[in-house]
């Protein structure tokens, strides 16, 4: 729980009126902080102006750990911490070793992928964060505007509106997330003095 | 980006009915968010009975030791080897639909893949019941993990195909749940953001993690899912492929051919995506969800079961030829005399009938789009699909090479079945608990696919069908 | 101008001609110095007849995974490969000629030629003192060997054939006219079906497994698909490339050879993954009946070979094509192809020529001789351009009453 924000919400019905929402007020120089979706909708983090993600690339580091490990592990047991015969095949049985080293490659890159994930959206049982609606995850396309201290509020909710939002208002929200529970409302930041 | 939503009008709409994002949510969560009704109950009881004598079967087995499955030569292992790799198979076709359909970006996926990746979760903890309580001392199962010990080899052999096992199938379990869950995510968040009860507030609060659809955290989440689709992919290919190795590194004639790793593959998906069938047919009436599990989907489910049924019905017919023209003795007698003569003969041809004659069937259109005709099929394939596995146990291993091997009456004990039961019983209480407290679609990608691919939709397609191939591409493909 | 009428250019031509050419002459003086006229047993009649073989079964497999291609994506429902359909088409055109060449060499070999070193299950008086191949001689036989040839090779023109007439037929026919399209879908699960019965099955043993008369795979039939089809995939990637760089083809885009890189990548893996099965599971069970044919492939003159098939074929797609940024390069694309064009030419090589050349197998005699096959590979390599190229010219480029074709231009990976 840091800091509170103060954000102009936008809520739109229909990725046709979305996107040129989107460039629009991207134009006039305002910082959409984002735009909470229902469901991926394609091109919108191009539109937002975001870089690609590289999760894949720490995926594919994790797959190459794992495929190391095995393969180390396994050579350096049945070569010289205990080499055993087994079926006369020579000490090093390199064939034997190839499903085992691709189950660790693909389970290594797996569950550090989904660990990476989850840190880095900041996911976990308990946590909470602030939605600023609730449909954000039924129907609606919520765009939230950061605003500072030369932001005109009227300004923003003004555009908005004439760009086909169906709901405009303005809500203060703490930055980040917290633990929390969903069925209890949170008086977290509402008696707080708002700093900018 | 393109705007532009669309899709040939040749395609059959994936969501029947006039739909909005909210109508979408509003069906799929509505099971959820009803009270159980009778039907889920009465199939709920029945399903935690067979558990429950499944579990005592387990508790004789392991108290008096497994002289109670009559285990006292190689081909004792029949009926339990049969059912893990029965079961193992039909925890294939999930990951196959969410995967490896999405890398061909099979559209029609998006209505069955997440029942299906339940399914497939639930059939792998099924299937590893049978090696873990095959072991005889259960207690030592751990004997399996590659850890330095006092026992003697000190490590354990990582050149035997069994051991290659523990790892395929705790990695498949594993990663499949991991797939499985970052798609419920955003689903489950849906339920809290519209929960009216505390407890389920709280609940799905719990679940969902936390999520709150950010652009950022969805494209993230695509890649994710890119990727492990990526990597399901020839995991799914390897685990069978591995169960398979157990059999095939051996010499045992009938087991050991080379064309093994492919063939049990195709054989997985086959009965895999039989089951989805029996599942989902039960699914959408039981719970209207018609409009999302369609006909199309239906059908298109029914063409892989006859893709893969030809491709098993080859591989059989490979063996068959092969080992006639292998020229060895031993292979030619397991085929000839055992397999589809002697005292199992029964079971090759119930095998050869129920997985490759039968699903020809589906070469007409007519059949395909047949609910009831489908139900009765998907049961027969598991049927087949079952005494595959049994006949290339049995019929290979009761005339071993050891005369004290061998056996004509091998029949299961009472605890066996009743293990077996158990696995239903196991399997079909996960599934009506999954189907009560999670959604059985995936909300986010059907909302994903709607626009393009929805009924009422598509209806408005067909003035962009009408234009000429010049004229549209200049309209639509460059209007980015 | 939308270029949709693909003409061949007079550098194309050259180039076709000039490989055919040392092809021709790669074959005079492999007659000439291989002493071809001499005795029948030799090496170099062995030799000879091993590389006509190799080429012509290959390059015609190629071509017939060409029309695979086409089957599994219209069977599939798939819409993206609309824009670029003509290029299989175009490719499968081949089946005709080297239908034509393979069926005269393998008959040619099978009755013409006095050799059998190569199948020697053609020798009945060999047949008669070895056990195994009396055994199997109700399917090695030389009728057997004809009638299904000339059936198998009859079949693949036939349904290529009839694709390509209805395919043109809709360029033809009114727009929006879907009934050419399912007609397409009845011929392409025919080929489906005929393909599992003969690639999938029964040819591979037929023509190359034979070679090792004594031993057998269950797997070596969808190995040898698995290869041919890899190839297949890449030669339709290097024609789409070469018609994006002449200018043509403009609804397809760095998307559709993202797709086409997917397949590619994948199914070298999934090739690998035959591959491996195969190898494995003889490995380890170490049957001497099984591990005879890998001896001299893992052993001896050909293990250079043995290694550099996988390493062409395995690690260099996987390491290369792995990046999304390089499936939609055209260079790289290109160079893999090329590469596992050239990569899978050598799996067939090293299927056939050991078995081929038994006793010939350790001096390093035939690899020596590695000019000389790639001669005879120039010369078919020339003729599939000349025929296709020419295939190419017969139609437009764009199927544009194909009722997936606009769903193919704003395709997006």
């Amino acid at each position: 729980m840091g800091q509170v924000k103060k954000y102009v919400v936008g809520c739109f019905d229909d990725e046709k009126v979305l996107f040129p929402a989107v460039k629009k007020v991207r134009a006039a120089g305002y910082k959409i902080q984002d735009v909470y979706t229902p469901m991926p909708v394609h091109g919108l983090d191009h539109a937002l102006g975001m870089r690609e993600t590289s999760l894949h690339t720490a995926g594919f580091i994790y797959g190459i750990t794992g495929t190391t490990t095995a393969l180390v592990c396994m050579s350096w047991i049945f070569t010289s911490d205990w080499p055993l015969n087994i079926g006369g095949k020579p000490h090093l049985p390199l064939p034997a070793f190839i499903p085992i080293t691709f189950e660790l490659t693909v389970l290594f890159a797996a569950v550090g992928m989904v660990l990476t994930f989850c840190y880095l959206c900041q996911l976990a049982p308990f946590v909470k964060k602030h939605h600023f609606h609730e449909r954000a995850t039924d129907d609606l396309m919520v765009m939230v505007i950061e605003c500072t201290a030369k932001t005109n509020e009227e300004e923003v909710k003004a555009m908005l509106n004439s760009n086909g939002a169906v709901e405009v208002n303005v809500q203060e929200a703490p930055v980040g997330w917290w633990l929390g529970r969903y069925d209890r409302p949170s008086k977290l930041f509402k008696t707080r003095e708002v700093a900018y | 980006m393109s705007l532009l939503k669309y899709e040939s009008t040749l395609r059959e709409p994936l969501v029947d009915g006039e739909k909005t994002y909210h109508q979408v949510t509003e069906d799929i969560c509505r099971p959820v968010e009803e009270k159980a009704n009778t039907g889920w109950k009465i199939g709920f009881t029945i399903s935690v009975a067979l558990l429950l004598f499944g579990i005592y079967s387990v508790y004789r087995e392991v108290t008096y030791g497994i002289g109670q499955w009559n285990l006292n030569k190689t081909i004792g292992w029949g009926w339990d080897i049969t059912n893990f790799v029965w079961w193992v198979g039909i925890g294939h076709a999930g990951t196959l639909i969410s995967a490896i359909l999405l890398l061909f970006r099979q559209g029609w996926r998006t209505g069955v893949n997440r029942a299906a990746e339940a399914m497939t979760i639930f059939a792998v903890m099924c299937a590893g019941q049978f090696p873990i309580f095959h072991m005889g001392r259960v207690w030592d199962a751990f004997f399996v993990l590659p850890y330095a010990n006092t026992r003697g080899p000190l490590w354990v052999n990582f050149a035997s195909p069994l051991l290659w096992d523990v790892f395929a199938i705790s990695t498949y379990f594993t990663v499949s749940l991991l797939f499985w869950y970052s798609g419920l995510i955003p689903d489950f968040a849906t339920i809290r953001d519209r929960a009216k009860t505390k407890a389920r507030k709280l609940w799905y609060g719990v679940v969902s993690f936390g999520w709150t659809g950010s652009t950022k955290h969805w494209q993230r989440h695509e890649s994710l899912s890119l990727v492990l689709a990526g990597l399901s992919t020839p995991l799914v290919l390897s685990v069978h492929t591995i169960v398979s190795f157990d059999f095939a590194t051996s010499v045992v004639p009938g087991w050991h051919t080379t064309i093994f790793p492919p063939y049990f593959v195709a054989g997985a998906i086959f009965s895999g995506f039989a089951m989805v069938q029996t599942l989902m047919l039960v699914t959408r009436k039981v719970m209207k969800l018609d409009d999302y599990i369609t006909l199309g989907h239906i059908e298109a489910m029914n063409k892989v079961i006859v893709l893969t049924g030809s491709i098993v019905g080859i591989a059989y017919l490979t063996e068959l030829f092969m080992a006639w023209y292998g020229g060895s003795k031993f292979e030619y007698d397991a085929f000839y005399k055992y397999r589809i003569a002697g005292p199992y003969g029964w079971s090759y041809w119930t095998m050869m009938t129920c997985n490759v004659i039968s699903p020809q069937l589906f070469w007409s259109k007519k059949l395909r789009r047949n609910v009831a005709f489908t139900f009765i099929m998907s049961i027969v394939v598991n049927i087949g699909m079952w005494f595959e596995r049994f006949v290339i146990i049995v019929t290979s291993v009761y005339r071993d090479y050891i005369p004290s091997s061998w056996s004509v009456y091998y029949r299961p004990t009472i605890w066996e079945v009743g293990f077996y039961l158990g696995t239903f019983g196991l399997f079909f209480t996960c599934y009506f608990l999954f189907s009560k407290f999670a959604p059985v679609i995936a909300i986010a990608e059907i909302k994903h696919v709607l626009k393009t691919s929805g009924e009422s939709f598509k209806e408005k397609m067909d003035v962009i069908e009408k234009e000429s191939v010049d004229h549209f591409a200049h309209e639509h493909a460059h209007a980015h | 101008m939308i270029k949709e009428q693909f003409e061949i250019t007079g550098r194309y031509k050259q180039w076709a001609y000039a490989l055919i050419g040392v092809g021709v002459l790669a074959l005079v003086l492999g007659f000439v110095f291989l002493n071809v006229a001499g005795d029948a047993n030799s090496f170099g009649v062995t030799k000879y007849w091993a590389v006509l073989m190799h080429n012509s079964i290959y390059f015609l497999l190629v071509a017939v995974a060409a029309m695979f291609f086409i089957s599994a994506t219209t069977m599939a429902m798939g819409g993206w490969q609309t824009s670029m359909r003509r290029v299989p088409e175009a490719i499968s055109g081949y089946v005709y000629v080297g239908g034509a060449i393979a069926l005269v060499i393998l008959l040619g070999y099978v009755f013409g030629s006095q050799n059998t070193a190569i199948y020697h299950w053609k020798d009945a008086e060999h047949v008669a003192h070895d056990k195994v191949l009396t055994w199997k001689k109700g399917f090695l036989n030389p009728t057997f060997f004809s009638i299904a040839t000339i059936l198998v090779i009859g079949i693949w023109m036939a349904l290529s054939y009839w694709y390509r007439k209805v395919s043109l037929a809709e360029d033809a026919g009114a727009p929006g006219d879907r009934s050419y399209f399912w007609k397409t879908i009845i011929i392409c699960a025919a080929f489906i079906v005929v393909y599992g019965l003969t690639v999938g099955s029964t040819t591979p043993w037929l023509w190359l497994m034979s070679i090792d008369a004594h031993w057998f795979s269950t797997m070596y039939s969808w190995y040898t698909f698995a290869s041919s089809w890899v190839a297949g995939l890449s030669l339709i990637m290097l024609f789409i490339v070469y018609l994006k760089n002449q200018g043509y083809l403009e609804y397809v885009n760095e998307e559709h050879i993202h797709d086409v890189g997917k397949f590619i990548f994948a199914f070298s893996i999934f090739w690998t993954y035959l591959w491996f099965s195969q190898y494995m599971l003889i490995w380890y069970s170490n049957q001497p009946e099984e591990t005879v044919y890998f001896q001299p492939r893992l052993h001896g003159a050909y293990q250079g070979i043995f290694y550099l098939n996988l390493i062409i074929n395995f690690v260099a797609p996987i390491l290369i094509l792995m990046k999304r940024s390089s499936k939609r390069n055209y260079a790289t694309v290109t160079f893999m192809s090329v590469v596992l064009i050239f990569g899978h030419w050598l799996d067939f090589y090293q299927m056939i020529m050991p078995g081929s050349l038994k006793g010939d197998v350790n001096d390093g005699n035939s690899i020596g001789l590695f000019i000389f096959d790639m001669g005879v590979a120039a010369g078919f390599i020339g003729l599939i351009m000349l025929i296709v190229g020419n295939k190419l010219t017969k139609a437009s480029l764009l199927p544009k009453n194909h009722p997936f074709v606009k769903e193919s231009i704003v395709h997006h990976t």
